[in-house]
């Protein structure tokens, strides 16, 4: 019995022995699985729970030089659904809907619809106002979700829209500054980590990691002076029937940009009801044979190089000129003309046999250098950088051609810019159009200073040129309407170009595109300014259509930054005479002017109150600094209506002028 | 009243432990699928709480009941498991779940037969082996009675069908008919005879195969077939040696369904790390080797293989599950002992130790 007691036991103690054996085995399978794959594994496991939930952050706005906003985003919300949530917890598909539909602008149809989807998420509707009332309706919702999201909102509408361009819906720049600072403006996206269940809910929402809000953009422009150009290139393209225009206004000694502006434009709150056609910033985009306005860049380059004084006098050959086997004409048949009167009259045969002079080497190494041909940097999506071949590989015809502006294709910009060369003694700037970025607490991040690309003519002959330029707006020249009746001394030059027919090849007989480009003041320029008319119906010319338009925009803008005309007081006298003297009134919006420091009357102004209506509030602030009366201001855009009647005398109390 | 000086401190303090890190651990795996199913997220550890309370009262009273009563009722009870594992064929009481039927259903009470029936089998066996103590060699007396007769619940299990328990059954019935001296000559030729209806039965059965190819490759299809033993292997990886934290766990967020059963040791190695799973394979050795212990210095006979039987239940069922979910055996549906959320696997485990203690009593009285 001992015995069979024995094997009974060596008989357990095998089996334990075995056991043990197969404890050891799955211990070292654990120690297999959690140390020596663990960390594979762990990452393998941490791919599926974690997923990150990137919510764009407040997109920075868009304010023009003087603060005013041009673009903001405004915190909305944005109605969302969990569909297959709601399916789990068999929520009544049917009747949430027709809550939905009570509170959402959106068909029942169209909601149950999105109900009824397969998936996790659905966006409802996007990007509305909601009630207190209508929110706490959907809170209470299960499966229904809201989240605030930024909708880009533009106060202006289409005031400078094809240089501002527009976002999508999902806040991402699709055109314009808002494509091409896209990165600024967005800022880094707030990032959620969520874990992930393995139906791909989302559970706990984690930690928030660091996001930065978008920067604010400060543009060069100026929103008042946009709002001169856009209304005095409206006027124009309408009085010409023009199909398309553009202004820029440019201060030249910083190549800063004042103002922008096209025609087609649009309302970029509501850009997908307009065409893409509608939308293209053609001061940038678009290149064109410029015309005459050539000229002024010809007569740079030959006095720059002393081949010719302005009083030099070239024969015009009466209007027709052979060269080779083409016939050259003039409008006016001219005999001897001084280099200067070339220009004034705009005569292409002049133009003609000073680029022979010049050489077609020498003429294309300075239209390069006033920055034709490639380029200018401005930083706007979708630049053109005109058509201008190796001078080398210009035919004799072709220098010829580009002498008065055809066989040489520019953009808008490139003209403004060149022109500010020659106004603002000499250097080729590099276009600006945005001045700073700051942070949403308002420290400046980075500032854009002024940049000069090279200097391309002296001192002396960018003097001389503008003397010239001054001549052609005078009495008897081509430009004389881009001066009448301003008061300020200008310098400009008009262009009449022939449009390529694209159908029949060769240049149209009917179809022009005229422009003017000119500066003001001419001997301390302010503003540089191209204007441009595409194929206007009647006063195909641009000395007609196009520099009336130099002529209002100087007339208003310079007044307001405080430049005068001769017999007006002027900046000395009026002693605080800058555009910050409006001061806006923080409690009811509408905005009070300081009486001017000084009491001096000038000739014009009389001591009745004038006649507000229909005048810009520049204007109106204008006529009111004259008269030293104080106005207060309500609303914007033109004067309808006034407190005082006009002819009135002025007396103590204020004036308030009424605007919309 | 249960003295200290008679009892195996080992075995109770090593059955409490894992019983106290059941009722953790389920609540650690239950509380998100609980709060999303039922609004609670105590509710199925409310239940464990309650069932580990009932346990171990059973426990304390089967370990005062005098085991010898069971050699006497070794036929009776052998009797009754057999007729509740037919009752599973009749249609109005069987309870049906995930295409086996397990549970019979007596007045709103849900029981696994299977659970009793490896109660009657190791009692049988037991007796068995004692009483044919004498001609346990012999082939008619000692082995076809002792292998035909278990042989005969295990098929019953088996055509539930519950492949997991009929195959720790199987091992246990060999285990404890070696142990109790039967040829091993027997017990090896058997095997060979059975071999070929095995590969015939698994080959057969789709379902079986499936398991067999998942576990052999479970990487194969990760997203599909293969799903589970992936999300279980993810989990003991990303524990590492210490582990996320006592519920921090993430793959019990539905990527490994119903961890708080069959996979809950996945989540002791994701959330205790390696430390918490060797701690846990650790309390079931300390259970084994005192379980054994006990049935070597028991009384009688019939103590020491009902001891070891019992003993060996739990153990192989512990080592089996925990083979499963890490991938060393192929899968069976088994649930860990004491740890497993899951009444009646509480109760019987329980009622079970309180008999090992009882024949630790009595053999040290003796």
């Amino acid at each position: 019995m001992k015995n069979e007691r024995d094997a009974l036991k060596i008989r357990i103690i095998f089996v334990s022995v075995i056991f043990v054996l197969f404890y050891g085995v799955i211990f070292s399978r654990a120690f297999q699985l959690q140390i020596i794959e663990g960390e594979s594994l762990e990452e393998k496991a941490g791919r599926q729970h974690v997923r990150t939930h990137t919510v764009p952050s407040k997109r920075g706005a868009i304010l023009d030089r003087n603060l005013n906003e041009l673009a903001v985003s405004l915190e909305v919300d944005s109605i969302f659904a969990h569909p297959r949530e709601m399916e789990d917890n068999s929520i009544d598909k049917v009747s949430v809907a027709k809550i939905l539909s009570e509170v959402l602008p959106v068909k029942k149809s169209i909601l149950s619809k999105s109900l009824s989807s397969k998936k996790g998420f659905v966006w409802l509707k996007r990007q509305l106002d909601l009630g207190a009332e209508d929110r706490t309706t959907l809170s209470g919702l299960k499966g229904i979700g809201m989240v605030k999201e930024g909708r880009r909102f533009y106060p202006s509408d289409s005031l400078a829209a094809n240089l501002m361009g527009f976002t999508g819906i999902d806040s991402n720049g699709l055109e314009g500054i808002e494509l091409h600072f896209d990165e600024d403006l967005k800022g880094t996206p707030i990032v959620m980590k969520a874990d992930k269940d393995a139906k791909g809910n989302l559970l706990l929402f984690e930690d928030l990691e660091e996001s930065v809000q978008g920067m604010d953009l400060v543009l060069t422009i100026d929103k008042n002076i946009q709002y001169i150009a856009e209304k005095a290139l409206k006027d124009a393209v309408d009085k010409f029937e023009a199909v398309a225009g553009t202004v820029i206004v440019m201060e030249p000694k910083s190549g800063e940009i004042l103002a922008m502006a096209t025609l087609p434009t649009f309302n970029p709150n509501e850009f997908s009801e307009h065409s893409p056609y509608e939308w293209r910033n053609r001061a940038v985009t678009d290149s064109f044979e410029p015309g005459s306005t050539m000229k002024a860049f010809l007569l740079a380059s030959v006095l720059e190089d002393g081949l010719f004084d302005t009083d030099d006098i070239l024969y015009c050959e009466n209007g027709k000129y052979d060269v080779y086997d083409r016939t050259f004409h003039d409008t006016k048949e001219h005999g001897w003309l001084s280099v200067g009167n070339i220009i004034k009259n705009s005569s292409n045969i002049g133009a003609i046999k000073m680029s022979e002079k010049l050489g077609r080497r020498r003429f294309h190494s300075y239209l390069k250098d006033f920055g034709f041909g490639y380029k200018t940097g401005i930083g706007l999506p979708g630049e053109s950088k005109g058509v201008m071949a190796q001078g080398k590989k210009w035919s004799e015809i072709k220098r010829n051609t580009i002498s008065f502006g055809q066989g040489i294709s520019v953009t808008s910009i490139q003209l403004v810019t060149a022109i500010s060369a020659i106004a603002n003694g000499g250097y080729l700037m590099e276009p600006r159009i945005v001045k700073e970025l700051r942070t949403s607490s308002g420290i400046v991040a980075s500032k854009y200073n002024p940049l000069v690309r090279r200097r391309v003519i002296s001192e002396e002959t960018s003097k001389e040129v503008t003397e010239v330029l001054k001549s052609v707006v005078a009495p008897g020249g081509t430009g004389v309407r881009a001066s009448e009746g301003l008061g300020f001394a200008v310098a400009g030059k008009t262009g009449t170009a022939q449009k390529v027919d694209p159908e029949k090849g060769g240049y149209s007989k009917d179809n022009f595109l005229v422009s003017f480009l000119g500066f003001a003041p001419a001997d301390d320029p302010r503003l540089a300014i191209f204007v441009m008319l595409d194929e206007p119906k009647t006063g195909v010319a641009g000395g007609i259509a196009a520099a009336p338009v130099f002529r209002e925009i100087v007339k208003e803008t310079l007044p307001y930054l405080g430049v005068f005309p001769e017999g007006l007081p002027s900046e000395e006298v009026l002693g605080e005479a800058t555009p910050r003297f409006v001061k806006r009134d923080t409690v009811d919006g509408s905005r009070s002017v300081k009486k001017a420091d000084s009491g001096t009357v000038d000739a014009t102004s009389t001591d009745t109150v004038p006649d507000f209506t229909g005048k810009t509030m520049r204007s109106a602030l204008l006529l009111a600094r004259v008269r030293s009366m104080d106005i207060d201001i309500e609303g914007s855009g033109r004067a309808v209506s006034q407190s005082l009647v006009a002819g009135s005398k002025i007396g103590d109390g204020n004036v308030t002028v009424v605007f919309h | 009243m249960i003295h200290a000086r008679n009892t195996d401190r080992l075995l109770i303090i090593s059955t409490l432990i894992l019983v106290v890190v059941g009722v953790v651990m389920v609540y650690s795996t239950s509380y998100v699928v609980a709060t999303k199913r039922f609004g609670s997220e105590y509710f199925f550890v409310k239940k464990q709480l309650i069932f580990a309370a009932a346990g171990i009262m059973l426990f304390i009273v089967s370990a005062k009941i005098p085991y010898r009563l069971y050699r006497h009722l070794a036929y009776p009870i052998l009797i009754f498991a057999i007729l509740l594992l037919l009752l599973i064929f009749v249609p109005t009481l069987s309870h049906e779940a995930g295409g086996a039927r397990r549970w019979i259903k007596i007045m709103g009470f849900t029981f696994q037969p299977s659970e009793f029936a490896k109660f009657a089998v190791i009692i049988f066996l037991a007796y068995s082996l004692e009483a044919k103590q004498s001609v346990i060699k012999d082939f008619y007396a000692g082995f076809l009675p002792n292998i035909i007769i278990p042989g005969v619940v295990i098929a019953l299990i088996m055509s539930e069908p519950d492949f997991g328990t009929a195959v720790t059954l199987t091992i246990l019935v060999y285990v404890m008919n070696f142990a109790g001296g039967v040829k091993f000559r027997y017990l090896g030729g058997l095997t060979l005879a059975v071999l070929p209806v095995l590969y015939l039965v698994v080959t057969n059965f789709g379902y079986m195969m499936n398991r067999i190819t998942v576990f052999l490759d479970p990487w194969k299809d990760p997203s599909g077939a293969g799903f589970q033993m992936v999300q279980s292997f993810l989990a003991f990886g990303s524990g590492g040696l210490s582990g996320v934290g006592l519920g921090e766990g993430k793959q019990k967020l539905f990527f490994l369904p119903e961890a708080h059963t069959d996979f809950i040791f996945s989540i002791i190695g994701e959330e205790m790390g390696l430390i918490g799973a060797g701690i846990t394979i650790a309390l079931y050795l300390a259970f084994f080797i005192s379980g054994t212990r006990i049935a070597m210095r028991a009384k009688d006979l019939f103590g020491t293989y009902l001891a070891l039987g019992l003993t060996l239940m739990i153990s192989l069922q512990a080592l089996v599950n925990m083979a499963v979910v890490m991938g060393v055996v192929p899968p069976k549906g088994l649930t860990l002992p004491f740890i497993s959320y899951g009444g009646t696997s509480l109760l019987v485990s329980l009622f079970a130790v309180g008999i090992i203690l009882n024949v630790c009593i009595e053999g040290n009285e003796h």
